[in-house]
């Protein structure tokens, strides 16, 4: 377990890599080369974690909830990221990612978006830097998401709706990529979870990271000592690694990644790539990935725009192959359950995507002794579901 | 000896470039590509590049992301690709690769996929988003069938990097000609003809544009810089408006510049 993750390759075991048009080398190499020295600058440092504490209302709390956890018969402490700014843990990523585009004298900022909430992020980071923001979204996520949409507008960024495939996450990668390799000389990409080629993933769960180092400091003032499980849901996997990584070492603490199960993870309408997927490579990683058995990408559903995507971060699948984590599902329908059971018991509404992770642990409460210190990541609030869950009870 | 090492042999000792074109094998119909190649070759297309349709093709510009599409909602799969290259084999003289991501090539099991391909004469195969550095293995496995992997490199690669990638390249190198996904009509700068030239000299391997050509005005500009051009978009854009008819004349046109 000592060993450096992600390797010199980009590995993470047999994971991870780059899987790139040849185009991609050089800016890939340039951004692992100055990532490795600005990242490390005292100056970075400080404004980064200047700008998560004064801007993005850094750290959040840790919050024991105490009614969810009657409700789930262990002690739940709830890592509160829809106190982040903008709503979410995204800002954590996209101030940085941002900052270090500046540094490296990039010009022009452009993302992909599933939820909107990081292309709101993106959107952020870059009016505040004054760069050129460009966010490519699916455009089923586009109608589901619009209140999202309008405020990257407002923000001063363009969003482009993507009409290829899908229509959704995956669809606005490839184009956010297309764009890429077109416009690498003055433009950054920043990508939106622990996912695309090396050295993606390692940048996005080191700014993500700060989630699970200050929750290992609240727990332990609060607690006196290291939880017994950590909860995330799992779409890419940011806010799961951020969570999970500073706890890497701390083998009695327990991971559990929850993946969406859309209609069911036995319905072919899911997004659960780590219990589903068979091995492969999408968006220039190799990961678990949701595929036929010719190696086509697999349509996915889930009723959270955020998880809705057929591949993973490289470094779940080392942790799964390894059993470092657990990966299981919450379906649709436990989401929405969960959504109306924080907002009523806690007065907290949650992202649908945070409201997997909520809804996983109701589920299984039998699992977990009163005794258990169990800390489940509210990734994001829900404001920005509120017109599309209220839409589907309607249509019910 | 490979078709592809054999056939640019054969150029070189007439005076000619490669002409290499590109169809989205399976569209309109498997037939229908059998036919189109049989007609390519006599119009005079020294290569083919038959693509195995992906889901993600993040390489591709609009215009190969639909024939993708639409020929995956037509039902083609490697299986049938395949199939379509077994027909070839018997009915074309001139060398026939695949085109593809590393996804469907990976998944199909690397060896497997390679033994397929002497199977059915395939000659070579091109993968963009498989870099040189995760190459090994699928390098390998193509090597034991005598199928060519065939490497990219882009105006942008740097000389050591290039050094590396031109030490294992056979067939011939792939030189993109500009930073940016298939399809887009292409300048020909300064920077890609000089790329062209730098690159040749540091190889016996035929380097060849492709990306973003479609007249012989711009085949003219290049011709004497590289070994073969390579037109793709311009000719699938044909078969989905349905002017099936026009690609002879197109290639013979284009042709008529590299001999
Ligand atoms: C609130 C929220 N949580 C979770 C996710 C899923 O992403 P990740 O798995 O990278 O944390 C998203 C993605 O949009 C999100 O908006």
């Amino acid at each position: 377990m000592g060993k450096k993750l992600p390797d010199k390759q980009g590995k993470y075991g047999e994971f991870g890599g780059i899987f790139a048009p040849e185009t991609l080398m050089p800016p890939l190499d340039e951004l692992e080369k100055k990532y490795g020295v600005i990242s490390r600058q005292k100056s970075f440092k400080k404004e980064f974690s200047y700008l998560l504490s004064e801007y993005a209302g850094r750290p959040t709390s840790l919050y024991l909830a105490e009614n969810l956890s009657r409700a789930a018969g262990c002690r739940v402490y709830l890592k509160r990221e829809d106190l982040a700014f903008t709503g979410a843990h995204k800002i954590n990523n996209t101030l940085g990612q941002v900052l270090l585009a500046a540094r490296m004298g990039k010009k022009r900022i452009i993302a992909e978006t599933g939820a909107g909430q990081h292309g709101v992020a993106a959107a952020t980071a870059s009016a505040l830097f004054k760069m050129k923001c460009c966010v490519y979204m699916g455009e089923v996520d586009c109608e589901r998401q619009k209140l999202n949409v309008y405020r990257m507008k407002l923000l001063g960024s363009e969003v482009i709706p993507v009409k290829s495939g899908s229509k959704t996450l995956k669809d606005a990668i490839n184009e956010a990529m297309r764009d890429w390799i077109a416009n690498f000389e003055d433009t950054h990409y920043v990508i939106g979870s622990v996912v695309g080629p090396h050295p993606y993933p390692e940048i996005v769960r080191d700014f993500q990271s700060v989630i699970g180092r200050e929750t290992k400091r609240q727990v332990l003032q609060k607690e006196k000592r290291l939880p017994d499980y950590l909860i995330a849901c799992v779409g890419g996997g940011s806010n799961s690694i951020g969570l999970f990584y500073p706890f890497y070492k701390d083998s009695k603490v327990r991971f559990i990644g929850v993946e969406a199960g859309g209609e069911g993870v036995n319905t072919d309408k899911h997004s659960a790539t780590l219990i589903k997927g068979k091995k492969g490579v999408l968006h220039g990683t190799f990961s678990y990935v949701l595929q036929d058995k010719y190696g086509q990408i697999m349509p996915t559903h889930s009723v959270s725009a955020g998880l809705d995507y057929p591949g993973v971060g490289p470094e779940h699948s080392f942790y799964k192959e390894t059993g470092r984590a657990e990966y299981v599902s919450a379906d649709d329908r436990d989401a929405l359950q969960s959504f109306h059971l924080l907002s009523e018991i806690e007065g907290i509404i949650p992202a649908l995507e945070s409201a997997h992770a909520v809804g996983w642990l109701i589920k299984n409460k039998k699992r977990f002794k009163k005794t258990d210190v169990v800390i489940v990541c509210l990734s994001g609030r829900g404001d920005k579901d509120v017109a599309e869950v209220a839409s589907i009870e309607n249509a019910l | 000896m490979n078709g592809i090492d054999a056939k640019f042999a054969e150029l070189k000792k007439k005076g000619e470039k490669a002409l290499i074109v590109y169809f989205t094998a399976g569209l309109p119909s498997p037939e229908k590509t059998v036919d189109i190649v049989k007609k390519a070759e006599k119009a005079g297309a020294d290569i083919v590049e038959l693509g195995i349709p992906f889901s993600d093709p993040i390489a591709d510009g609009p215009v190969i992301q639909e024939a993708s599409f639409r020929a995956l909602e037509l039902g083609i799969n490697t299986d049938k690709v395949f199939g379509i290259c077994a027909v070839l084999k018997n009915s074309v003289a001139i060398p026939y690769l695949l085109m593809t991501y590393y996804n469907p090539v990976y998944r199909y099991g690397l060896l497997k996929f390679a033994k397929k391909c002497a199977g059915t004469g395939v000659a070579g195969i091109i993968i963009p988003d498989l870099p040189w550095e995760e190459s090994e293995e699928a390098r390998e496995s193509l090597k034991k069938y005598g199928i060519a992997l065939i490497d990219f490199l882009t105006p942008f690669t740097p000389v050591k990097r290039a050094e590396k990638i031109l030490k294992d390249a056979g067939g011939f190198v792939y030189l993109v000609t500009y930073a940016g996904v298939t399809g887009r009509q292409a300048a020909m700068p300064d920077k890609t003809l000089k790329a062209l030239k730098k690159f040749r000299k540091m190889t016996d391997v035929p380097v060849s544009a492709g990306f973003g050509i479609s007249t012989p005005e711009q085949v003219k500009k290049i011709r004497s810089s590289v070994d073969g051009v390579i037109v793709g978009s311009f000719l699938v854009k044909k078969i989905i408006d349905g002017k099936i008819e026009e690609l002879w004349e197109t290639i013979k046109n284009l042709k008529k510049e590299l001999e």
